[in-house]
């Protein structure tokens, strides 16, 4: 095999030879293929979009939902915790949102409580019992679950659970419990789906050196694998907790939408979400009732803010 | 112990190869992970169109090193150097050199052959491309001739449209060299290129190797002392970060100057 | 209590949980089907919906869902990849890198009414595009923006570091090595993330209630001008989707068939978005078998 370097001496021979060094100036770097300007502008450009857009949405929100604070003078105070919602232009309109408010945190607090013994459950099933079909038929189930529209679960909540609430607690059937049960049931797949990773994140190691001591499966689990996965499985519940706070369609097919502050779970009320979803439509811009509208959905945003800290803080006591 | 050495390995390289002119000169470079001191001030030339390998023990430093010539180490973030590198009266260690031309010049193959899964001639012509080449005939010459240099054209010009990586490692790992030398480097750096090959591939790019030293100027980094003795014609014997010995292998794998050198070539360590 | 005794009622309770969950989440999709299935028919899905008559179907309001998922994707996979790109290959650690996780992650973590708000007071209003495909498009991009980066960020870091460095050793670009080596190599499981992605966008309805609006001009599905007014391509016409034509006829509906409509567009929704969670798992299946083949 006879080998010399005048076999490949067909290459031009201006190649890379010229210069090691840098090319300098704005327009070469574009041209020369060597730079990799081009791409980089592409890609840094993406990037900073996803910079505009959170930036945009807090901003314009922010911007719109004070104008009726401070174009209109609706008292920020009684808007919060004031509970009559009264739209009506002719007589004095008053926009108290506290049962707005009020309705958004009970949905979602009972949504989890509905929610999470059972995700956390089967979230045990799952990784700790029974591994092997959890693994091949559970999880693909529950992550098509995930999938499912939520105007869907709204749809079987008005045809299934409103109905139902109907004939066994009487009244309308539409009530804060119909919109709980709803959510819980939305985010049921979620949650589960997320609690058994952070239980399968748990070392082996730990298990086994729970068993060597004679403890049985209850207790490892118990007292070992939950609280090794402590902070993740809060971090499933709070997510799950968004996006129950989040929901909007699902509640308002269920909940009634009653303007009137709710004194059981047996009565109709309405939440963030709902009153924005149902009234929006109905009001010209710049109106002092589209300007509350607007004011609410800076509330939804702010405490929407509250959830990614949480869920912040606790990932990363996970990390350390 | 040495003698013994000695009788083992019959053949050393000519010792005709052994004094040509300096290619690459390495002043007092440092490397550091982090805080990790991992290469330390090393002095050293590699000289033109031989072969030179670095051995020692695994965590010496001598990936480290190699991967420096053609700063493949600015892959990592932690990664910092210090000193120069002396190329045709450029520092390669320099910000101001464009890292992308450099690696024209400065191939490199690596211990996994990495082919990409794309078709065996794409291997080749994708560097070429870039470069701008795009005459036809002219990348299938070159695909050709490459293939031809390490051997390999016999076994894959039937099918040179298949994915590369249904190839055997080894020839894998030819695949790899013979992209490598597409572009005419000067310089071909190799990092334990044949520890994930079986011992017949082995012997093949070894040949090989041998071979393009007519044309290139080799750097090879090995853990088989074997391999070092039967290729190269200098070998640098690196130790925790330092170099501790340099010069022609001859000299290094029959008289020492270092203890540690010569513990390690019988194998009492590493 | 003895611990064998706790360790059974313990057990079994967790059972029970998971016993409950499935078969909750069981007859839901049961219900679906079954309730929808009798009632699709090819007239239902290709006739237009009727606003006072019994007997509509879903033909606009499918395509129109359609339509705006593909416009959301031709504008978010281009975005959404490079963005993931940046991530995975460009950014180094420091404060920009960590503000912009942290932003996709905000993004990510926003209710879609809040999205769709956003949308349109900027979409809507301010651009002046009305409620339109194309507001519905852009909210829902902003919507599905995270999740493409995260599919691709997440592709890229699966990728063995050896391609990489035998790209960049051969004297290509990092660019040209995303490009040419990288990028087809992470392309799978890309696709599969934003099939997956492409399911969510299709069920979504608060993003759109005021961005892509409640209603849909009668669609001439002969004229595929995009400028004129009732082409179906058309861009800047309000388009009611699938699910927002759910929301829409069981809230407000006064068609005296409420129920056999909404039966029968739930149940095309679900199973649409379970053909795209299918033809996810089956092109990642497929790249499994590529990979273990070699």
């Amino acid at each position: 095999m006879k080998i010399s370097k005048a076999m490949i001496s067909e290459l031009p021979d201006d190649l890379p030879k010229s210069s090691l060094l840098k090319e300098k100036g704005l327009i070469k770097r574009f041209t020369d293929r060597y730079s990799e300007s081009r791409g980089r502008t592409i890609i840094y450009g993406s990037a900073f979009t996803v910079i505009i857009a959170v930036v945009a949405i807090t901003l314009f929100l922010t911007l719109q939902g004070l104008r009726s604070f401070v174009v209109d003078h609706i008292n920020f105070w009684t808007f919060i915790t004031g509970t009559d919602w009264n739209t009506d232009q002719t007589k004095n309109p008053s926009f108290g949102a506290f049962a707005f408010i009020f309705g958004s945190m009970s949905v979602t607090l009972l949504a989890a409580l509905i929610a999470t013994p059972i995700a956390i459950g089967s979230a045990i099933f799952m990784a700790e019992l029974a591994k092997k079909w959890g693994q091949r038929i559970l999880q693909p189930v529950i992550e098509i679950l995930v999938g499912i529209p939520s105007v869907v679960y709204g749809f079987i909540g008005l045809t299934v659970i409103v109905p139902f609430m109907r004939v066994h607690f009487g009244g309308s059937g539409f009530n804060m419990l119909a919109g709980a049960i709803v959510v819980g049931v939305m985010i049921l797949p979620t949650v589960t789906s997320i609690a058994a990773d952070s239980i399968r994140a748990v070392p082996d190691s730990l298990r086994e050196a729970s068993y060597a001591i004679g403890a049985t499966k209850w207790q490892t689990i118990w007292r070992v694998v939950i609280p090794a996965a402590g902070s993740s499985l809060m971090t499933a519940i709070v997510l799950g907790m968004s996006r129950a706070f989040g929901e909007a369609l699902a509640v308002q097919m269920v909940i009634g939408n009653a303007t009137k502050f709710p004194h059981s779970i047996f009565d109709p009320a309405a939440t963030l979400t709902t009153i924005i979803t149902l009234s929006m439509g109905d009001t010209t811009t710049g109106s002092v009732i589209n300007d509350a509208l607007w004011s609410l959905g800076l509330i939804l945003l702010i405490i929407s803010y509250v959830f990614i800290l949480i869920i912040r803080l606790l990932s990363r006591r996970r990390n350390v | 112990m040495v003698v013994q050495m000695e009788n083992k390995i019959t053949s050393f390289v000519n010792s005709e190869d052994v004094d040509r002119p300096v290619l690459i000169n390495v002043e007092d470079t440092n490397i550091y992970y982090g805080d990790n001191h991992a290469v330390k001030h090393v002095n050293m030339p590699i000289h033109e169109r031989s072969i030179t390998a670095l051995i020692g023990p695994s965590g010496c430093g001598k990936s480290t090193f190699i991967r420096t010539i053609n700063r493949m180490n600015d892959l990592i973030p932690s990664a910092r150097c210090e000193g120069k590198i002396d190329y045709h009266g450029i520092n390669i260690l320099s910000p101001k050199v464009d890292v992308v031309k450099l690696r024209t010049e400065i191939g490199m193959v690596f211990q996994q052959p990495n082919p990409f899964p794309k078709s065996i001639s794409e291997n080749i012509q994708l560097p070429l491309k870039f470069a701008g080449i795009h005459n036809k005939k002219t990348l299938r010459d070159v695909t050709e001739k490459c293939l031809k240099q390490v051997g390999l054209w016999e076994e894959v010009k039937d099918r040179l449209d298949r994915s590369a990586t249904g190839l055997s490692g080894g020839q894998q790992q030819r695949l790899c060299i013979a992209r490598a030398l597409a572009l005419k480097p000067d310089v071909i750096l190799l990092d334990e290129p044949t520890s994930a090959l079986d011992p017949v591939s082995s012997a093949k790019i070894e040949e090989l190797l041998l071979q393009l030293k007519k044309d290139y100027t080799i750097v090879i980094v090995t853990h088989n002392m074997q391999q070092a003795a039967r290729i190269a014609d200098y070998t640098a014997f690196f130790y925790q970060g330092e170099l501790v010995e340099f010069g022609t292998t001859k000299t290094l794998f029959t008289m020492p100057e270092k203890k540690s050198t010569s513990d390690y070539i019988c194998g009492r360590f590493g | 209590m003895n611990s064998k005794v706790t360790n059974r009622i313990a057990l079994s309770l967790i059972v029970l949980c998971a016993v409950i969950m499935v078969s909750t989440l069981a007859a839901l999709l049961g219900y679906i089907l079954v309730k929808g299935l009798t009632n699709i028919s090819w007239h239902f899905l290709t006739s237009e919906s009727s606003a006072f008559m019994a007997g509509g179907g879903i033909k606009d309001q499918l395509w129109n869902s359609f339509y705006v998922l593909i416009i959301t994707m031709i504008l978010t996979i281009p975005i959404g990849t490079s963005g993931g790109i940046y991530l995975a290959e460009y950014a180094r650690p420091g404060k920009l890198t960590s503000f912009i996780r942290s932003c996709v992650e905000v993004l990510a973590s926003l209710p879609s009414i809040v999205v769709g708000m956003f949308g349109m007071l900027i979409f809507v209003n301010y651009f002046g595009f009305k409620f339109s495909v194309l507001s519905g498009a852009l909210a829902l991009t902003v919507f599905n923006l995270p999740v493409i980066v995260r599919v691709t960020e997440d592709g890229f870091r699966a990728l063995p570091l050896h391609q990489k460095e035998g790209g960049l050793a051969l004297g290509l670009t990092h660019w040209h090595t995303i490009k040419t080596i990288l990028l087809p190599e992470a392309f799978p499981s890309i696709l599969t993330g934003i099939i997956l992605s492409a399911g969510r966008v299709f069920g979504e309805s608060a993003a759109l209630l005021f961005t892509a609006g409640m209603s849909t001009p009668n669609l001439d599905f002969t004229n595929w001008n995009p400028a004129s007014p009732n082409s179906p391509l058309n861009l800047f016409r309000s388009a009611e989707t699938l699910s927002v034509h759910i929301w829409a006829v069981n809230t407000s509906g006064i068609i005296p068939d409420i129920q056999a409509v909404a039966n029968g567009s739930s149940a095309v929704l679900v199973i649409c978005v379970l053909m795209f969670n299918l033809l996810a798992r089956a092109v990642g299946k497929m790249i499994n078998q590529k990979l273990s083949g070699r």
